[in-house]
């Protein structure tokens, strides 16, 4: 034992931080106390690492890289994108009924459901693999603005999808974003490009 | 900006990378899938983005392997860009197009079954659940960036000095971060006892 205090939690956290001052090391190498706390405190934390990365362990052994979004779509967002289609094809349907009983009617709507089926197809990530042979044929710096701008685009169909199956739907559900109060980072912690990362 | 080198990787043996082994994609994503992946889901808390923003991360990586220039480990270049996409999505609000999809259960029971068999009791399983889902609790009421923080230096073993420089903060700026996401883990493990 020692005469000085035993450590403050917030010491404690700064040990498992792992930048504690100076007087804090020196207590801990004298106190068997505090180093048992520490050692308590630590324990949970370890656990949530192991336990987590066992989990995703399993999720990349039975997740490989998806060849399509499609195959792990969740069963709502499948059900949201089917009722996209159905809406587009109904309107479709609808559209050339209304105006005349013409014979392209079925065309149009087969036209319409097709594009919507596009729209799914585009919302699809490629496969990994493929993605990187296609890009690895052109020069890096190039292939990196692309695929920017591809991503620009694909968020603006994405978003665009997203109105579309809200209208759809009109069924508003909480986000599970929401649930994480995601706010804008500020601008001073805008992120860098990449080449900022070293 | 330089970056420490990482020693403390436990998962992964780090040696010497060069940029032809980052040619190797396969051998890159078999690698570093696993603690890139829940780096993501942990900090976003949601599976399904997190896949995706995984995938996106190694083909970026992939993409600017010329700009790996050694000077952290490989892991750690990888989790700041996948901090960068996290922002990204973030400014762009990508989130919206999940709302009509409610987020994969990040069900981590299941994983505890299947750690290394040294903590095998039934009784030590149990708590061993219990307390991750208290620090997974205890993360959902964090900020992305004290999440992401926390993970990156309690999951990722990644330095302060590291950190600091990945999401471009002071480095007192992150220790604060780090003081309140484990004030808080604290709290929840330790209020259920
Ligand atoms: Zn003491």
């Amino acid at each position: 034992m020692n005469s000085t205090p035993h450590l403050s939690e917030r010491e404690i956290d700064s040990v498992l931080i792992g930048a504690p001052a100076a007087g804090i090391t020196a207590h801990l190498s004298q106190c068997g106390h505090c180093r048992q706390r520490v050692a308590e405190a630590r324990v949970p934390i370890t656990r949530f690492k192991a336990v987590t990365l066992s989990w995703s362990e399993r999720q990349s052994a039975t997740l490989p890289l998806r060849s399509s979004t499609a195959g792990s779509m969740t069963w709502k967002r499948r059900a949201a994108l089917a009722a996209t289609a159905t809406a587009a094809l109904l309107i479709g349907l609808a559209i050339p009924l209304t105006k005349s009983e013409l014979q392209f009617a079925p065309e149009s709507a087969g036209h319409r459901a097709g594009s919507s089926t596009a729209e799914v197809a585009a919302v699809s990530a490629p496969a990994l693999s493929a993605t990187m042979k296609r890009n690895s044929a052109t020069a890096q710096a190039a292939t990196t603005d692309v695929a920017d701008n591809e991503q620009d685009e694909q968020i603006a169909r994405d978003n665009q999808m997203l109105q579309n199956i809200n209208q759809a739907l009109d069924n508003p559900v909480e986000s599970p974003a929401d649930a994480y109060s995601l706010q804008p980072v500020d601008g001073h912690q805008q992120a860098a490009p990449l080449t900022e990362l070293n | 900006m330089q970056l420490a080198l990482n020693a403390t990787l436990t998962n992964v043996e780090a040696p010497e990378r060069t940029g032809s082994e980052l040619d190797d994609i396969d051998a890159l994503v078999r690698t570093y899938r696993p603690r890139l992946l829940r780096f993501v889901t942990f900090a976003i808390g949601d599976a399904d983005l997190a896949e995706s923003i995984t995938q996106d991360c190694f083909l970026k990586a992939y993409n600017g392997r010329a700009s790996f220039r050694g000077d952290c480990a490989v892991n750690t270049w990888l989790t700041s860009i996948a901090m960068n996409l996290i922002r990204d999505q973030q400014r762009l609000q990508k989130f919206r197009f999940w709302r009509q999809a409610r987020a994969t259960a990040i069900d981590v029971n299941e994983a505890a079954n299947f750690l290394p068999s040294k903590e095998c009791s039934a009784e030590s399983r149990i708590l061993i659940k219990e307390q991750t889902r208290q620090v997974q609790a205890a993360l959902e009421h964090l900020s992305v960036n004290q999440r992401s923080i926390f993970l990156m230096r309690f999951a990722e073993d990644m330095e302060l000095a590291e950190i600091a420089a990945a999401i471009h903060m002071p480095l007192n700026t992150v220790k604060t971060h780090l003081h309140r996401a484990l004030k808080s883990v604290r709290a929840q493990v330790g209020g259920s006892r």
